[in-house]
């Protein structure tokens, strides 16, 4: 996460940025891992809007993440529309056109690859004026 | 030490490997299958399955890639969508208000 908070205080002047919160991806009630165990990320399954808000809620303060955040609704069809489960990355260029596509994460979540398309399709910001802020 | 039948010993050899190719081959379209379907119904495979099974004995990091390709492709239109903003008091997103304006990234995920 701290990649793409960085990519978000370079670009946000000139970019939208989302974080997406979708179905958990290691749930206590399947497929549970060990390693979220010991780190006490326990989470179920969320099956109403307000459940998946609540833990939206959580999972931005615990990840630390600045960007703002949007909640898929509980029939996931957002998740569905992406292929987004259980984690990927979009770039959508001006014109809303796909410009990337990340892999299916967690092996093709590459912020460095979202940084590369918008060096690509994004004006560079003018000396000086580059939006560096703490959110 | 000395192979008293060695041609009996060779069909059990042979025995033995068709039986782990076979065995294999099962292994690797079950789990390719179970990739295939929705996200909470793969997550119910993977708490019934020992998860070194699949990602020890299966080349399956490829097989995952593959099976959650997506249908959409760089320079298609992106799926237009409508949803609540976390701490908007009620606000919510469309992406496609962002046309001939802005790029947007969209990051998906979730807290596990």
């Amino acid at each position: 996460m701290p990649a793409l908070n960085r990519l978000y205080r370079d670009y946000r002047d000139r970019v939208e940025f989302y974080v997406v919160y979708i179905e958990e991806a290691h749930p206590i009630d399947a497929w549970q891992l060990s390693a979220n165990l010991t780190d006490d990320v326990l989470v179920a399954t969320t099956r109403t809007a307000d459940e998946r808000y609540q833990v939206a809620g959580v999972c931005v303060t615990k990840l630390g993440i600045e960007l703002p955040a949007l909640v898929d609704e509980p029939d996931n069809r957002v998740e569905r529309a992406y292929t987004a489960w259980p984690d990927r990355l979009y770039v959508i260029d001006r014109h809303g056109v796909i410009a990337h596509k990340s892999a299916a994460g967690p092996f093709g979540f590459k912020p460095a690859d979202v940084e590369a398309t918008l060096k690509r399709i994004v004006e560079p910001a003018p000396e000086g004026t580059q939006d560096s802020r703490p959110h | 030490m000395r192979v008293r039948n060695p041609r009996r010993m060779m069909k059990w050899v042979l025995i033995g490997a068709l039986g782990l190719a076979g065995a294999y081959a099962v292994l690797f379209g079950v789990v390719l299958t179970a990739m295939l379907q929705p996200p909470g119904r793969f997550g119910q495979f993977m708490k019934r399955v020992p998860a070194g099974l699949v990602w020890g004995a299966l080349p399956a990091p490829r097989m995952w890639l593959w099976a959650r390709r997506g249908d959409l492709a760089p320079g298609a239109p992106a799926p237009d969508f409508t949803l609540p903003r976390h701490g908007g008091g009620g606000d919510r997103v469309t992406l496609s208000a962002y046309r001939d304006h802005r790029p947007v990234v969209l990051v998906f995920g979730s807290y596990t």
